[in-house]
């Protein structure tokens, strides 16, 4: 609440210096309203005044040349439809909704730019007012240039990656939020198809239960994504540990032997070790031929078919994949806990057991806490395992969307992608992603040790 | 960090696209130039030869799509059939599989290849996003008709109007089987017990909506969907919630119970086979596998658990050639010229001879080569039970493969009972004609 009112605090702040601004300054000012760049020019702030002029003039040449005309079309997404002339058989593409909700964004983030350079520029004024009252010397345009490499060089720097992480990051993802309300899927397919706003209908049938609707495939999905994302972080956590442990103990040979044989799993790139693997245990793989041969089983183990198996395989086959890590993650902490602790311990009679209850574990989570944390997360959308060895199935009719027993929500956004090029749904799916791991993240947060008691283990 | 590698992915490939589509007259004129030294032999024959009549599509590019197989003999069909018309499109063959074809087009239509091979059931899903051009009225339809199956210009119908070339008329299955292991390939229960014997596998996708038709189909079940012109589908005719579907059903059933069943109709992926459902694409594969005792025949019959004997059916499909929507007419005419002649006798029977491909063309299936095929005339004889694929909706295929997975999964079982059975073919059903509205 607080940074609620503090926030409109700073707009009403923002709007009273506008308007004293705008009150006391010169006629230079008063231009500067509307010319940006005008008053600094004419103070002999040359730089300031070319830029701010130079951005404002490509605003408008970008606006009148081209953003108008897909802001226009912004709130409809397109009105002309691409048709086939019926006598030439020659097509004319009309409104691409795609370009026009893509530009139009960009449009609208210009203009929220503008709006903020405006503001700049009014500063800028009120600065240059207050300066030449107080009788300061304008500085010349190299003094303004050595600045940018001086006492303002961290704006040098970030200016190309921040533009980087708006074209490549902000831009798409805000782009496919917009999706989220739209019906853009394999029946409004851009350029040939229009598609337009729905409001919250998507979200509305990913919420309905019963018929068509997708509420209770999206309920089984999410739940099955939960447990396995548990299982699959705190299993491969406490047995990774616990081989540490094992060959961190006194008495253990050739330890280097045995580390070196388990970090061979991650000399094998992970696709290639879960595809084989994947074809190992299939209904006519190896290891139920085998299995058939010796007369060990008469059917075929349903490994992939059955969906609880199916779970059940891809949970202890990722302790293949993460125990290694976790292993050497552990391994290094372990060394780290210093030795004087357990032998006080054991001076009071502590068994192995409490003393692994009582200083490893505590140190170990202490330290990995946050690691746990983004495992968790990292596993909520562990996209690789799922899709390399199961492909989300087997299916089953009583579930909709195309989801399969065992996807999680990252691979059914992916099949509703390529598979149905549902995009509108997936969209969806991937914001449901996002406000699932992002609550799950914060409230976990809260509770790690090393973020409530920082100064612990020191 | 996987979330954003996602969302980036997503966002960067529409992006990309979109460039792309931007771009598109850039990108052409580039690869072009590139190629061009490629082509520049077959190009200065014809320009000598044709300097005094114009030349069409100088430093234009016509990309096709077709499969691995075909690649390079489309290229060389390609490049003779632009000399000897004096064309100057410079011709960019990729290989692009029929069955990705579909998806590749919709993503970025206007990026994609101007003519491009794809199985006949994704054309719905290429009408519906405006990605093929229609062939009615151009002129072509008549010829089409005229010179191919009936059923492969009903494949290449959506609504009342034509969209696609004939390619092949080899899209359908039957039996290919270990003849020193399968005594008897015209009884399903035979097959299977000759297999369990033998401690071979059988392999039968039946979660896949393809292949599953031939047990409802067999039994005498229908499963059609009328079409719009407009690429959507108007209204579905089925009766699987009928005693015949429970038929069909129940025999699904029982072969996945068997110990040799295994799921499946890839030869490649396909270990200790004694017999296998596939189709003429794994001919060659299932000759190297079988060796001597490679044999090929149509699907067998079974007695059904009402004491009846049915005869496995099977969808008869095609292989087609699609033209992209062009802005430009010289283009669009050189398109279905090219498209023409790439599906025309003298092409599929090279076609044939080279990868053994068969012809949808009626007078190219007359070719005493063509009757001689082993596999070709276990599809033919396949033929008299088979049932010529129409459309069916994308959603379809998806329902069928969890009909499928329900069934080897242990959801349904030999033990579930007749009304649950039948609850389920409901559902079915159901579910097929929501998908026509």
């Amino acid at each position: 609440m607080k940074k609620v009112a503090a926030f409109f605090q700073a707009i009403g702040a923002n709007i009273r210096e506008i308007g004293v601004t705008f009150k006391e300054g010169d006629w230079k000012t008063k231009v500067s309203f509307i010319i940006f760049g005008f008053g600094p020019l004419l103070r002999k702030y040359y730089l300031r005044g070319i830029a701010f002029l130079a951005l404002e003039l490509l605003y408008i040449w970008y606006m009148v040349a081209f953003g108008a005309s897909y802001l226009a079309k912004f709130g409809t997404l397109g009105t002309v439809e691409t048709h086939m002339d019926p006598t030439t058989f020659v097509t004319v593409y009309g409104d691409n909704s795609f370009l026009i909700l893509l530009w139009g964004l960009l449009s609208i983030l210009f203009t929220i730019l503008l709006i903020a350079l405006w503001r700049m520029n009014i500063s800028e004024n009120r600065r240059e007012e207050l300066a030449a009252k107080a009788g300061k010397e304008v500085p010349t345009v190299r003094q303004d240039l050595h600045q940018l490499i001086d006492s303002k060089f961290n704006y040098t720097l970030l200016s190309l990656p921040t533009l980087g992480i708006f074209l490549f990051m902000i831009l798409p993802i805000i782009f496919m939020i917009c999706v989220a309300f739209t019906n853009y899927n394999f029946s409004h397919q851009a350029p040939s198809k229009l598609f337009t706003w729905v409001g919250l209908s998507n979200f509305l049938s990913l919420f309905s239960f019963g018929g068509d609707g997708f509420g209770a495939t999206f309920a089984k999905v999410l739940g099955w994504t939960i447990v396995w994302a548990f299982f699959a972080t705190f299993l491969n956590y406490f047995l990774g540990v616990a081989v540490a442990i094992l060959i961190n103990m006194k008495g253990i040979k050739f330890k280097k032997l045995w580390r070196t044989i388990l970090v061979m799993t991650i000399a094998i790139p992970q696709f290639i070790s879960l595809l084989y693997v994947s074809k190992l245990f299939a209904a006519d793989g190896l290891v139920n031929s085998y299995l058939l041969k010796w007369g060990v089983i008469s059917q075929a183990l349903p490994f992939w078919t059955n969906p609880t198996w199916a779970k059940v395989t891809i949970i202890v086959l990722n302790c293949w994949v993460g125990i290694p890590y976790q292993m050497l993650i552990s391994t290094g902490i372990l060394m780290n806990i210093p030795e004087d602790l357990y032998e006080s311990a054991r001076i009071d009679g502590a068994n192995a057991f409490q003393m692994f209850r009582k200083i490893t574990l505590p140190y170990m989570l202490f330290v990995t806490g946050p690691y746990l944390l983004t495992s968790f997360t990292g596993n909520l959308n562990n996209f690789n395992i799922i899709y390399l060895l199961s492909g989300g199935g087997p299916t089953t009719m009583s579930m909709s969307g195309g989801a399969g027993t065992t996807d999680l929500l990252i691979t059914w956004l992916y099949k509703m992608t390529v598979n149905d090029t549902n995009y509108c749904m997936a969209a969806v799916i991937g914001i449901m992603v996002f406000v699932v791991t992002a609550v799950i993240s914060l409230a976990v947060y809260g509770m790690l040790p090393s973020v409530r008691d920082e100064e612990g283990f020191q | 960090m996987k979330k954003k590698l996602l969302a980036v992915l997503l966002a960067g490939t529409m992006t990309v696209s979109m460039f792309s589509a931007c771009g598109s007259s850039s990108s052409s004129s580039s690869t072009s130039s590139s190629s061009s030294s490629e082509s520049a032999s077959s190009s200065e024959s014809s320009s000598s030869e044709e300097a005094s009549t114009e030349s069409v599509g100088a430093g234009e590019t016509i990309t096709i799509w077709v499969a691995d197989a075909v690649t390079s003999l489309t290229q060389t069909m390609a490049e003779e059939f632009m000399a000897e018309n004096g064309y100057e499109y410079t011709i960019v063959v990729e290989s692009v599989g029929e069955g990705d074809a579909a998806s590749n087009m919709i993503t970025d239509v206007e990026g994609g290849a101007d003519i491009y091979g794809f199985a006949q059931d994704q054309l719905a899903r290429l009408v519906s996003a405006g990605a093929v051009q229609q062939l009615t009225g151009t002129g072509y339809d008549t010829t089409i008709e005229e010179e191919n199956g009936a059923g492969s210009v009903a494949a290449a119908t959506f609504g009342s109007t034509l969209y696609a070339f004939p390619m092949s008329a080899d899209n359908g299955y039957f039996l290919y089987y270990d003849s020193s292991v399968v005594t008897d390939p015209t009884s399903l229960e035979q097959i299977v017990a000759d297999c369990e014997a033998a401690g071979k596998n059988f392999y039968f996708e039946i979660n896949s909506g393809w292949y599953q038709v031939a047990f409802f189909f067999g039994t005498g079940c229908t499963l059609t969907y009328e079409t719009n012109d407009d690429g959507t589908f108007a209204s579905c005719d089925i009766d699987y919630a009928s005693d015949a579907g429970l038929v069909a059903l129940k025999e699904i059933i029982e072969l996945e119970s068997s110990s040799a069943f295994q799921n499946g109709s890839s030869l490649s992926s396909a270990t200790n086979v004694g017999a296998i459902v596939d189709g003429t694409w794994d001919s060659d594969a299932a000759k190297e596998l079988f060796g001597d005792n490679y044999a090929a025949a149509a699907l067998p019959s079974f007695t059904g658990s009402d004491g009846e004997t049915y005869q496995l059916s099977s969808f008869s499909g095609y292989k087609l050639l699609g033209v992209k929507p062009q802005t430009d007419a010289a283009k669009l005419k050189a398109c279905l010229e090219l498209a023409q002649y790439l599906t025309s006798e003298e092409c599929q029977l090279e076609r044939f001879n080279a990868v053994g491909w068969g012809p949808s063309n009626l007078s190219a299936q007359e070719d005493e080569a063509v009757q001689a095929d082993v596999a070709l005339s276990a599809l033919a004889e396949q033929s008299n039970y088979s049932i010529g694929q129409g459309q069916y909706p994308d959603d379809y295929w998806t329902l069928a493969t969890a009909l499928g997975d329900d069934i080897i999964s242990g959801n349904i079982t030999p033990d579930t009972s007749d009304d649950d059975l039948m609850a389920t073919l409901e559902d079915f059903e159901a579910k097929c004609i929501s998908y026509a509205q």
